[in-house]
């Protein structure tokens, strides 16, 4: 195959999406909302087709130019790749359908207290699909600095997602969103500009660039620069102390957009950690370090943090927010591990939680258009009235707990088994028994809400009981993630398969 | 072929289950009849494989790999096939009792739909081959049977269902602990299989874990109910049965702690259900105490060389108790369907000219009193036995006196059995009462109750002939069982008879002295049941649940708050300071008319100045400001002066008022 046709090949997932979401933002006004929909759903498709051809270029490099003589910008396909991006793009489309009933409710709607109007749906669907193309550039990246582009690129870009309603509450989000991102971004800068003055490239290389350990003399400067990096991109995975953003964003966000916030965009600062990680500074070097412990400890607390809250937490919205902020640190808490089944269960747990993540947000979502409840303790009884998008609720929800044979338990099974083999002193139980108590209080937030539905007691009048169910465009995006939940769990190796033997060996190369 | 027996065994009721509920959305009667099927025909399928494992087959062992991770594996032996059969003729009779009691409920669909998947659960559990499958099927089980403790949706029931999941999940997340800890942790196998235990102890209704039996089973439909504690609880002790056999044997700290569990189990069990004024919470808190009973043989199967007795003693005593409380919970069943109550004022005398429910009952409750002649004797006897054994082979052990207690308590427990049956017993089928007149039950009904009534009636009169033949064929493949010399043994030796003896004189003591005596009262002109149990005494209430939902959320939610702001103050602070947006500019101040002009010419003379004379330095202030500001300080001053001068001006006048006064008097 010649070089053209694999950079097309790469490139397009990338390109196409931005030039359809340019389209859709340049015919403002002058779509009708079918067509505008018919659009995007065509798009999303095409994407999803263009991702999986892209797999095919694996391990090429291709490089679209020089920012200076020795930083290019740069794209090639891997296994961290291939697994991020496959998800994206499904996520993406399924997320789309539902949002083409959803937004109906959401496009310029009149706030009638704070005499706002939300932005239009335009505007959504417009940096919708760009910000998939943005994102595929992210998971594409070759090097830290490509990354760290596309990386500012999305934020700016999923401002919009945020401010959508354009309600104080929103605003003051999105400001949050901002400040919180920025901050985080300035620590990631921070980190790699020593990095690229100790190692001269920031190139992706699995194992980490610094073949022969870290060199004498800059280990104090380059440690730090990896907790900084970490905790930089830990703000997006919105691991504490800078998760700060994800309770306000997430609530204010339409549904579809909170669920992409939090099943995909989250995702992208777990990629960001990999890739410091595994693929810059190489496990080995910081294996046993001071950063590995901090590392762990926020992890954990984050874990413990994110579930307790959302325990207290009375919107719904809210609590699926702060249960992200728990749930994305499992999957940071299995890198930190810094093992071969840690890492399995931390990829693992990036699919569970996307497809769980989303099917939560979806249902909230239903249940907002449909009946417009928000608040924990309105939901008694609407098991009766929307059974299918409870029934979906309850699948996530025991996923989310980690009950067999959900996908959440075998994800927190190989966490738990890389923790316990790990060999590290303190974490190898506490991190088990801490993953464990928050699935407990993640039962008491999640579960408590499908009993109260399912169960309104004696006091619930059938006589009046109306059927609200969603419409088939909002119930089939549901069900096939909620089918995602139960067949990931029966069968991870769908997922954990991509982490192959001798990715294994190159990553992990002091298990030798 | 055998191994695809397995696996339609596993599956079969969950498509049982998906079936039922499409027809029950048409066909209430229909449904009934494939939920009956599919429960007839697992039956069938588990007698199917007793045959396999009596005859040339033997054990069958599949599984698959992969699946959830770790793979699944499932094995038969005696012990597995033997009670999955029994559990699945349980189902059968439940299923056909469900369609009378079940008859004017809501819901119904939603019931059997888990009634059903529950029962592939239970295969499961019986059939997994390793704890991770148990595990699976465990968790499965827990959540499916939820849904039965919840049907009815009153109070209690939530309460009761949110009870039994809080308590099934955390006891749940421990056991997953302790099967992680026990296959990649390398600690100490006490500690791994004490968690692992905790899962399986919570399911058995052990002591303090067993709050939620009394609430759960009262509250339950009667045929779930009678599965609950005939074959759920059974569960339970099928897993600590398993860990202790292949990890624990011979363990004297294990055993010792069993001893205590199971001797407080079964004294609390008894205890409670003397006080009981409520028929069904009486068989409940009886279950609790059975259980008791059934740990204190696995103790002493743990702890004694020679364990035959005591293997088959637990043994048995399941097989009794999961029949014994089909033939009680059934009853239960009945009156409740006919009378709407289970207050024992409320239904006595019910079973007057009911003689086959007469018959049932009574064989169920001597059974379990343990009188000779029934069933429960037979195991209760292999049990005691076994302590008896104990005592005379480890004369010299530090365990010795334990097990002497234990053996006393476990005489009197016996007499507070028969104590509480004696009393539910009389007050349905010898008292007078309003309830005489309700009609009994259906025919396929009353089958229900009187054939598992029959076949205890059969074991108890022969026991060497049925009994100790299931005892020997079910045999747990993870249990090494050291053959006794004592076995079989004579059950109507006088020996043997003297325990029986001893505890029916303290429940006939029990019964005319306390239960007569102290729980009854007279009230008009007869005597009713009181309720004399103290109502601030419940575990649950006062103690996990104030701790649980209240106190441990409280710390650990102030804690996380705090941490949770702790960001957010610092961008607040820094929003204050550092990011402070500039003050506006002051409004500009106008004056009057006359500062206005003087100010705007000296305006126009400064900017006159600054573009010739002063370029270098020029004068960037306003006149017209400057001047009106002045006007506006020299007004307050003015003003200030005033009001000094009116106040002083004020004093002086009053001074003067006095002086005068001063000079008139």
């Amino acid at each position: 195959m010649n070089q053209w046709m694999i950079n097309v090949q790469v490139v397009l997932p990338v390109l196409f999406p931005m030039v359809c979401g340019l389209i859709v933002l340049c015919l403002n006004k002058k779509l009708s909302a079918g067509i505008r929909n018919a659009f995007v759903l065509f798009s999303l498709l095409a994407e999803l087709l263009l991702t999986v051809f892209s797999f095919g270029a694996k391990g090429e490099v291709v490089l679209l130019w020089n920012l200076t003589k020795d930083i290019p910008v740069a794209f090639r396909v891997d296994e961290m790749t291939m697994l991020f991006s496959g998800l994206l793009s499904l996520v993406w489309l399924l997320v789309g359908i539902f949002s083409f009933e959803y937004m109906k409710h959401e496009d310029e709607a009149e706030h009638e207290a704070e005499h706002t109007k939300s932005l239009s749906g335009t505007v959504f669907y417009g940096c919708y699909l760009f910000v998939i193309g943005v994102m595929q550039g992210i998971f594409m990246a070759e090097n830290l600095v490509t990354f760290y582009l596309f990386y500012e690129f999305m934020t700016l870009l999923s401002v919009p997602f945020v401010l959508h309603t354009m309600t104080k509450e929103a605003i003051y989000a999105a400001k949050k969103y901002l400040f919180y991102s920025i901050a985080g971004a300035s620590f990631a800068v921070f980190g790699f500009a020593f990095l690229y003055g100790a190692a001269g490239t920031l190139s992706f290389v699995p194992g980490g660039i610094f073949t022969e350990g870290l060199p004498v003399g800059k280990e104090t400067v380059l440690l730090l620069s990896a907790f900084f990096m970490i905790i930089g991109f830990g703000t997006k995975a919105g691991m504490f102390p800078m998760h700060g953003w994800l309770p306000s964003a997430h609530p204010v966000a339409p549904a579809p957009a909170s669920a992409v916030l939090s099943g995909i965009i989250t995702k992208t600062g777990v990629l960001g950690i990999i890739r410091v990680v595994f693929y810059l500074f190489g496990e080995k070097n910081l294996t046993g370090t001071w950063v590995q412990t901090a590392f762990l400890l926020l992890t954990l607390t984050t874990v413990f943090m994110g579930s307790m809250l959302a325990y207290k937490e009375q919107v719904l919205k809210k609590r699926l927010a702060y249960s992200t902020v728990s749930q994305v640190s499992y999957v940071l808490f299995g890198i930190a591990l810094m093992h071969p089944v840690a890492l399995m269960g931390a990829l693992l747990h990036v699919v569970c939680h996307s497809v769980m993540k989303c099917t939560l947000f979806l249902n909230a979502g239903a249940i907002i258009y449909k009946t417009g409840r928000t608040k924990v303790t309105e939901l008694h009884g609407i098991g009766k009235e929307m059974p299918v998008t409870m029934w979906t609720f309850a699948i996530a929800g025991l996923g989310m707990v980690g009950i067999p044979p959900f996908c959440g338990f075998i994800s927190k099974w190989y966490l738990c088994q890389g923790a316990l083999e790990s060999g590290l002193t303190l974490y190898n139980w506490l991190g088990p028994v801490i993953l464990l108590v928050s699935a407990l209080l993640t039962a008491g937030y999640l579960i408590a809400v499908v009993i109260a539905a399912f169960f309104p007691g004696e006091g619930y009048d059938y006589q009046r009981l109306e059927k609200k169910e969603a419409n088939g465009k909002m119930l089939l995006p549901m069900i096939l993630f909620a089918a995602c939940v139960v067949i990931l769990g029966i069968m991870p190796q769908l997922v954990s398969g991509l982490l192959n033997e001798t990715l294994i060996s190159t990553l992990f190369q002091n298990l030798q | 072929m055998s191994q695809i027996m397995i696996w339609t065994l596993l599956f079969f009721p969950m498509f049982g289950a998906v079936l039922s509920y499409l027809t029950g959305r048409t066909n209430k009667i229909a449904r009934n009849y494939v939920v009956m099927g599919t429960a007839l025909l697992e039956a069938i399928g588990a007698g199917v494989l007793l045959w396999l494992e009596i005859g040339s087959v033997g054990s069958i062992s599949t599984g698959v790999e992969n699946v959830l991770g770790l793979g699944l594996h499932f094995t038969t032996d005696g012990f597995r096939v033997f009670y999955l059969l029994l559990a699945c003729l349980l189902w059968f009779a439940c299923s056909v009792f469900s369609g009378e009691y079940m008859g004017h409920e809501r819901n119904r669909n939603r019931y059997y739909f888990f009634w059903l998947v529950t029962l592939s659960a239970v295969t499961g559990v019986l059939l997994s081959a390793d704890l991770f499958t148990t595990f699976v099927f465990f968790e499965v089980m827990s959540f499916t049977s939820f849904v039965w403790v919840i049907q009815a949706e009153k109070e209690e029931s939530i309460q009761a269902g949110k009870l039994y999941l809080g308590i099934g999940v955390i006891s749940g997340l421990v056991m997953l602990m302790g099967i992680l800890l026990d296959t990649y942790g390398g600690t100490g196998e006490l500690l791994t299989s004490a968690l692992i235990c905790v899962g399986f102890a919570a399911k058995a209704g052990l002591f303090l874990l067993h709050v939620w039996l009394p609430k759960a089973h009262t509250v339950a439909p009667a045929p779930a109910s009678a599965i609950l504690s005939g074959i759920l609880t059974k569960m339970g002790i099928f897993g600590i049965l398993v860990v202790t056999g292949s990890k624990m044997l011979h363990n004297e700290v294990w055993g010792l702690s069993l001893l205590i569990i199971g001797i407080a189990t079964m004294f609390t069990g008894a205890f409670l259900a003397l006080f009981s004024v409520n028929f069904k919470r009486t068989l409940a808190c009886s279950s609790v105490s059975q259980m008791g009973f059934i740990i204190t043989g696995i103790s002493m199967y743990t702890l004694l060389h020679e364990n035959e007795l005591a293997i088959n003693g637990s043994l048995l005593h399941m097989m009794n108790h999961s029949l014994i409380k089909l033939v009680l919970f059934l009853t239960a069943g009945v009156i409740f369907m006919k009378t709407e109550s289970l207050d024992l004022n409320e239904i006595r005398g019910f079973g007057k000219n009911k003689p086959f429910l007469h018959m049932a009952f009574l064989v169920g409750a001597y059974s379990i009193a343990g009188i000779p002649l029934g069933s429960g004797y037979v195991s209760k006897t292999l049990i005691h036995e076994s302590m008896v054994e104990y005592m005379h082979e480890f004369g010299e052990s530090v365990l010795l006196p334990y097990v002497k207690t234990a053996e006393v308590l476990f005489l009197i427990t016996g007499g507070m059995t028969l104590a509480y049956m004696l009393k539910l017993y009389i007050a349905v089928f010898w008292e007078d009462g309003e309830a005489k007149k309700a009609p009994c039950c259906k025919m396929s009904s009353l089958l229900c109750v009187l054939i598992p009534a029959v076949i205890l009636f059969v074991f108890g009169i022969l026991p060497n002939r049925t009994m100790d033949l299931i005892a020997e064929f079910a045999r747990l493949e993870e249990t090494t069982v050291v053959e006794s010399h004592h076995w079989p043994v004579q059950y109507f030796a006088w020996t043997n008879l003297k325990g029986a003896v001893i505890s029916i004189s303290i429940g006939l003591v029990l019964y005319f002295g306390l239960i007569r005596g102290l729980l009854m009262k007279k009230e008009g002109d007869r005597r009713v049941y009181i309720n004399r149990w103290p109502v601030w005494f419940d575990l649950e209430k006062n103690l996990y649940q104030p701790v649980l939902l209240g106190v441990l959320p409280f710390i650990g939610g102030l804690f996380c708050r705090i941490l949770d702001k702790t960001t957010d103050f610092f961008a607040l602070i820094l929003r204050k300071n550092v990011f402070k947006p500039k003050k506006k500019h002051r409004p500009v101040v106008v004056g009057n008319e006359f500062t206005y002009a003087v100010g705007s010419f000296l305006d126009g003379v400064v900017q006159f100045l600054n573009v010739t004379v002063l370029r270098k330095r020029p004068i960037r202030k306003s006149y017209v400001e400057q001047l009106a500001i002045r006007s506006m300080e020299a007004d307050a001053t003015m003003r200030l002066v005033g009001r000094g001068m009116s106040f002083g001006l004020m004093l002086f006048g009053i001074g003067l008022v006095f002086t005068l006064l001063y000079l008139l008097f």
